[in-house]
């Protein structure tokens, strides 16, 4: 498998989800995601690392997250490790040299990012202490 | 990042008790401060260590109730004071500083308006609180803490007053140019003075931090801790029981993080605890209604309790325990980070109310957790309906006073000024200068890139000056 993105780990898990990247990019994304009753479909793909914006998909049992801003430090990071919902955080392309900044990121970073891994199904890696990596299946 | 951890299953976290022992790094950033030229300091251990050999008084050694029940910091001790938070906010804060925007709710502009709003309004609000139980009054509101689970008398609260109000709230003033290093003297003594005064009364070993203790907050009494060991039950990891218990113990910490606006003050861990066969364990609190707060009327209706207590046992040999944090923001962080299959037992309590007696509180059976969690996912599910329609600025006076009254909350309850501060002091208005800030944050990217940068850096926690007045306020508006 192609390892398209990696990002810091939220915690150490064998768990291996696997599903299509879906981008949430407002609470009614997040409503609508957690209704349609797929939610088990997809691998979640956020911009913030907050915890709050994403509190519905959490409750619900979702399988991934994967954020592009955020640490195993921040809230989202320290409920995805108490719901053992595998999360790789401040994710980067592989083959991009951009990164996120904090306070200095252009949206075309997000943008990239997004484009990127939206619509592909993807495997989340999360056994490394540190690194979270996102491969691409198929 | 990499982390210096020894490899292997074997736990260690015992050597870091021991007083040569630096720590572990959790993170490869340094911080520099005010200490400008010198080798910059790391995170945890090492960093408590080296503030310590920096300070130019005693205040971060043991104090004694002498000290503390003092009225007045000498200006080197409220600058070693400042020095210290700026590093702990660092050390704590820093990497939740690259989460960026909620997507929902506007955390950093509402952060910044709290602090700015606590600097100005704290002092006389904690002032009259010390004159009407006196200082050893405020001792004793600490030492409450030692004998409650579900009580808002805990380390991030208690840290808060300095840290946030103090510490923060002046630094953003001062980013913002409002004030001047040598402007609130005197009111940052009052505030520095109340949180010592809390810390103190609930450590009694002389530390007023965790950090100060290699990151342990060993509070509770042994008699009333023992009561609470004897209500736990154990757990097989990976049985539907363990999952029950870890899926309570999660969706009850994601809607007290949702009830206070995706902020801490909604958790409180305290310990970690050595059990006699070698298990560790934390007691974490749970806020989940804090009836204060408008948008927590789902809680009531969903009938929940003020607190949840979760006891948390871990076999530190399960999962190779090499060091576990129990930080002044009241989160636990360990080495290896997944704590969760190690959970061997658990137990979980429930507080009615913030008064509700000890006595009161009651012990909920892991079998009967199933028939709890649907009641924490309605009104989670409902609130998020009603905070993702509230509107920008809403969002952010609502942060705002998340902050800014949960912060001093349980101490004005304990004290009983409470209901005063409200009505004398108008506790729920908005200062007018904080009201004209809010239009400032916005601008040149002041809440999301400035105050950040001047927080977490250290940078922007300029000492008091030599010679400074202990007595001044500000006297001029140039």
């Amino acid at each position: 498998m192609q390892v398209v993105a990696e990002g810091f780990n939220a915690f150490e898990t064998q768990k291996t989800p696997q599903g299509e990247v879906k981008y949430l990019g407002s609470p009614q994304d997040v409503i609508d995601v957690v209704q349609s009753g797929k939610l088990q479909e997809y691998i979640l793909l956020v911009r913030g690392g907050t915890t709050t914006f994403l509190t519905p998909a959490l409750t619900m049992g979702a399988l991934g997250v994967i954020t592009m801003s955020g640490a195993p430090e921040s809230h989202l990071g320290i409920l995805s490790r108490e719901f053992q919902i595998p999360c790789v955080m401040t994710a980067y392309l592989t083959e991009s040299d951009s990164r996120y900044v904090v306070g200095n990121t252009d949206d075309s970073h997000f943008d990239e990012i997004a484009q990127s891994l939206i619509g592909k199904t993807v495997q989340l890696n999360c056994d490394d202490a540190e690194v979270g990596r996102v491969s691409l299946i198929g | 990042m990499s982390i210096e951890m020894t490899p292997g299953l074997r736990s260690t976290y015992k050597q870091r008790y021991e007083p040569v022992d630096d720590g572990l790094r959790f993170q490869e950033l340094v911080f520099e401060g005010n200490f400008v030229g010198q080798e910059p300091m790391r995170d945890g251990i090492l960093g408590d260590k080296v503030q310590k050999q920096r300070a130019k008084s005693k205040v971060l050694e043991k104090v004694t109730k002498d000290d503390v029940l003092a009225d007045q910091f000498t200006l080197d001790e409220l600058n070693d004071l400042n020095n210290y938070l700026a590093w702990n906010i660092w050390d704590v804060l820093v990497m939740r500083a690259t989460e960026g925007v909620s997507g929902m709710i506007p955390r950093q502009e509402y952060e910044i308006l709290a602090f700015m709003h606590q600097f100005y309004r704290w002092p006389e609000i904690l002032r009259m609180t010390t004159d009407e139980v006196g200082s050893q009054g405020i001792l004793d509101i600490g030492a409450s803490a030692r004998r409650e689970i579900g009580t808002k008398v805990n380390a991030v609260h208690d840290w808060s007053i300095g840290a946030v109000g103090f510490g923060m709230g002046r630094c953003g003033l001062l980013a913002l140019e409002a004030i001047g290093p040598d402007d609130y003297i005197e009111e940052s003594n009052e505030l520095l003075k109340f949180m010592q005064r809390i810390e103190f009364g609930k450590r009694q070993d002389g530390y007023i931090l965790n950090s100060q203790d290699r990151y342990r907050c060993q509070i509770h009494e042994p008699d009333f801790l023992q009561g609470i060991i004897d209500q736990i039950e154990d757990l097989e990891p990976e049985s539907p029981r363990h999952n029950s218990f870890t899926r309570f113990n999660a969706a009850a910490e994601l809607l007290s993080f949702l009830d206070h606006m995706d902020c801490r003050l909604g958790l409180g861990d305290t310990g970690p605890y050595e059990l006699p066969n070698g298990n560790l364990l934390i007691l974490r609190d749970l806020f989940v209604n804090e009836p204060i707060f408008h948008w927590s009327d789902v809680c009531d209706d969903a009938k929940l309790p003020h607190a949840y207590t979760v006891a948390i046992v871990i076999d530190p040999e399960k999962m190779g325990l090499q060091e576990i944090r129990v930080n002044d923001i009241s989160t636990t962080f360990t080495r290896p980070k997944n704590y969760i299959p190690a959970i061997v037992g658990g137990a979980v309590f429930a507080r009615e109310k913030h008064d509700t007696p000890m006595s009161e509180v009651r012990t909920i059976a892991i079998d009967d957790l199933g028939a709890e969690l649907p009641r924490i996912q309605d009104a989670t599910l409902k609130m998020y309906r009603k905070v993702s329609r509230m509107c920008r600025r809403d969002l952010i006076w609502a942060g705002q006073y998340v902050y800014y009254v949960d912060m001093i909350l349980p101490y004005l309850r304990k004290a009983g000024t409470y209901e005063k501060a409200c009505n004398e002091y108008q506790l729920w208005e908005i200062d007018q200068r904080v009201s004209n800030y809010y239009y400032d944050i916005n601008k040149r990217g002041f809440a999301q890139e400035v105050v950040p940068q001047k927080i977490f850096s250290g940078q922007g926690y300029l000492p008091f000056g030599e010679g400074a007045d202990l007595r001044r306020s500000k006297y001029r508006w140039l």
